[in-house]
């Protein structure tokens, strides 16, 4: 008996998240990886949990009502942008350039059933997002103002609601780009959009911070924008958490109307040109003829070098942390003008800070230096190279980048903090030295777990991949930041601070030494019993 | 006296946890030889040449490529033998002709042989017109034959070809088969795994049936055919790996019951 629309739809949507499910457990064989990564993830939510608790009882008890009234708006807007990141990317990922869209598309399955399903793919996997960073948020903040037991149900209801407006919209925004952009430019450049937009809309919302000022109790944030279900989020927690409970229903209400009524008018936009948008995005035209950039000889490991910088500077979508990266000290600039009375700015913050950026942009380029040879690895299995050599090009190709971009940063910061030249160039050599560490951990870590079998480049750091080499990199950062923190109280006033910059920097340079020697041994045995199969 | 096998397998195994892939095998491919690899799917052919090639490690037993243990001279061995996998992954974002340079260059060629020898291959296997083009956007038959470029580019003595006609024009594959005899007439050995016995029949000096990880025959065509008491590679192939009978395939696909 045939089944109908909507059961066959269902039906779908069930296996579909199933097989994710199956799929992500088996990408990771490694037990003590989940566990450490458990572990990792619990400390995330309590962090988060225990922050807003604490944040949030130290503003009710100053009296804060301003910022109490703002601050949930601003919360969710941070994580709008955030996950912005995420769901552009999953939206592509889902619905065009998912592997199993060839053999559904063959099936006897309703084009429409298929949006619907993958649809309600992306939000389920959005949702483990929300619940990691923002449910602990929200009760967090209603625990820390007693709010009633009713409060906790409306604002998971609306939390329930959020991702599904976002990831609608998104979606639409992917299709309706696919049919003016050629497919193969719009697929790189939509994750280029998904990193600019929030990042512009970072710089220019974040100034409105740095004009703030006044006592606590008259302290409010700026307004967020109105139109965005970040705010209409903010809103509905503010009330929940007040306890007007009149306020938190009509906003739960709303937010509930647009998800029924986003949600469908998107999913009816992306249905009716779905078919056509995929054949579109998967049918080859001969790209135009580029010159050829090949230099006339180079060494083996100056090669892949060559080959791994030429793959990233034709591919946008691999630009992505690097905008981020840079948009980033434009938060750090705006934000020292808030920072700075609580926290005095001296070289050795500035130095941290940086240090967090290079952890950041290195972050991709490391951890995905061995797997973006994708399914091509064979290449470079087969060929007369030592595993040595193929670990030095993937460092060298990797570190390029990020010594580039971390470099550009640090002299951005520099300037905007008005440092000295040799403020600035302690800047610069802190942010290579971190970038230094990230890289060399990425590529190590990489080495041990390759990612080979991925649809696309931005889809290798799903999940466990993405925790591990960032708390390695921020453990790094902590461990010279404390030194750095050690030797200012130390050699305090001491060639006007320089020496306690200067020990500083050679306690990294040597930290940074010793996890060299240590990661790239074992990095090169890894590629060594690396097999293709 | 003979001159030294080129390629040696001696009882070489795989395990893949409690599944093992290749069950003990030997064989060996002297100079001048063209060796088939025949076999069902999962029989095992692609395995051994992904451990010939360096791609997997052996569990146990001996692989030889040029006199060099794979495995403990991996990067002399490698130097010798070119490869065409039977899926031809290539670098998207590369020209075939970058391409070309970058393999080049792993093999340390020299800058005047390497631009003069991709020339010729690119026109040999016509994708001069396309060689400025992104491999991203390449037909599957173009990236073989691009591989095809790359496994010749350095002029080894030995190759491995893994299914080397799949996707290849008739004009391409008759190449290839021409090309493959130069190499063996030159004193070079080439060990290829098909699923078409013609090509089989028609290019192989001596042929291997793998089924189950073992090998079930090996020989000439001429000698397996007498061995067996059979007509064609193909009776041979189907009598040692297990054809289905007429009678079961009309089962299965029997005329659909009236309502």
């Amino acid at each position: 008996m045939r089944r109908g629309a909507l059961a066959q739809t269902l039906a779908l949507t069930a296996d579909l998240i199933r097989f994710r499910i199956l799929a992500s457990r088996r990408d990771w064989t490694s037990h003590t990886l989940y566990v450490v990564a458990g572990i990792a993830s619990a400390i995330l939510v309590i962090g988060i949990f225990g922050g807003t608790y604490l944040g949030v009882r130290a503003l009710q008890l100053a009296n804060a009502t301003g910022l109490l009234g703002s601050i949930a708006e601003w919360a969710f807007l941070v994580y709008l942008f955030t996950d912005l990141f995420i769901a552009f990317g999953q939206a592509l990922n889902d619905m065009y350039l998912s592997s199993d869209m060839p053999i559904l598309l063959a099936m006897p399955i309703r084009a429409g059933g298929l949006v619907v399903a993958k649809f309600i793919l992306g939000v389920v996997q959005n949702q483990v997002y929300v619940a990691v960073f923002l449910l602990p948020f929200v009760l967090g903040y209603l625990l820390a103002l007693g709010a009633p037991w009713w409060a906790y149900l409306v604002s998971i209801a609306g939390l329930a609601c959020f991702p599904a407006i976002l990831y609608a919209v998104l979606a639409t925004i992917t299709i309706l780009t696919l049919r003016v952009i050629p497919p193969r430019v719009a697929k790189e450049v939509l994750w280029v959009i998904g990193a600019a937009v929030p990042t512009a809309f970072w710089l220019f919302n974040f100034a409105a911070f740095a004009h703030i000022n006044g006592d606590i109790n008259s302290l409010h944030l700026p307004t967020a924008p109105a139109w965005l279900p970040s705010t209409w989020m903010g809103h509905l927690l503010t009330a929940a958490g007040a306890g007007d409970s009149s306020t938190a229903f009509d906003w739960l209400g709303f937010i509930a109307l647009i998800t029924l009524v986003a949600c469908p008018i998107g999913l009816a936009i992306v249905s009716s040109g779905f078919v056509e948008g995929w054949s579109r995005s998967t049918t080859g035209r001969r790209g135009a003829t580029m010159a050829s950039g090949a230099p006339a000889k180079l060494s083996p490991v100056a090669a892949i070098v060559w080959k791994d910088v030429s793959s990233v500077l034709r591919s946008p979508q691999l630009w992505f942390n690097h905008i981020a990266s840079l948009g980033f000290i434009g938060y750090l600039l705006v934000g020292h003008q808030v920072q700075s009375p609580i926290l005095p700015l001296t070289i050795q913050l500035a130095m941290v800070q940086i240090g967090f950026v290079a952890v950041l942009d290195s972050l991709n380029p490391g951890m995905t230096a061995l797997s973006l040879e994708h399914r091509s690895i064979w290449l470079l299995r087969n060929a007369p190279l030592t595993a040595r050599q193929i670990f030095t090009a993937k460092i060298v190709g990797a570190y390029v980048q990020t010594a580039l971009i971390t470099t550009v940063a640090a002299i951005l910061l520099g300037e905007g903090y008005r440092f000295s030249i040799y403020g600035t160039i302690v800047l610069v050599a802190f942010a290579l030295l971190m970038s230094a560490a990230a890289i060399c951990f990425g590529v190590a870590f990489d080495a041990r777990f390759p990612s080979f079998d991925w649809e696309n480049p931005n889809a290798i750091n799903r999940g466990v991949r993405m925790i591990m080499p960032f708390l390695n990199g921020l453990f790094i950062l902590t461990l010279c930041g404390m030194f750095l923190a050690l030797t200012r109280v130390v050699f305090r006033g001491a060639w006007e601070g320089w020496l306690a910059v200067l020990v500083g920097l050679l306690w990294s340079a040597l930290v940074v030494a010793w996890l060299f020697i240590r990661t790239s041994q074992e990095a090169v045995r890894n590629v060594e019993a690396l097999e293709v199969g | 006296m003979p001159a030294p096998p080129l390629v040696v397998v001696d009882r070489l195994t795989k395990r893949f946890g409690d599944t093992t892939a290749v069950d003990g095998i030997s064989f060996a491919v002297a100079p001048g030889e063209i060796f088939g690899f025949l076999g069902p799917n999962g029989a095992g052919k692609t395995t051994t040449i992904k451990i010939l090639t360096g791609l997997l490690r052996p569990t146990s037993g001996r692989a030889a490529v040029g006199g060099y243990d794979i495995t403990s001279h991996a990067v002399e061995a490698k130097r010798l033998f070119g490869y065409v996998p039977d899926e031809p992954a290539l670098y998207p974002k590369l020209t075939a002709n970058e391409f070309l340079n970058f393999v080049g260059d792993i093999y340390e060629m020299d800058k005047d042989r390497k631009q003069a020898r991709i020339r010729e291959l690119l026109a040999l296997f016509e994708l001069s017109a396309d060689a400025g083009a992104l491999l991203e956007s390449y037909s599957h038959g173009m990236r073989q034959k691009v591989a095809l470029c790359a496994a010749l580019l350095h002029e080894p003595k030995i190759y491995f070809l893994d299914e080397p006609t799949v996707g290849l024009d008739p004009k391409s594959a008759r190449l290839l088969k021409d090309i493959v005899r130069a190499v063996t007439r030159a004193g070079g050995a080439v060990m290829m795994s098909t699923h078409i016995m013609e090509i089989a029949e028609s290019l192989c000096d001596r042929v291997a049936i793998i089924d189950h990880g073992q090998i079930a025959a090996i020989g000439s065509v001429p000698e397996l055919r007498e061995l067996r008491g059979r007509d064609t590679l193909e009776e041979v192939f189907l009598h040692l790996t297990g054809g289905f009978e007429d009678r079961q395939i009309a089962e299965i696909f029997r005329e659909p019951a009236r309502a």
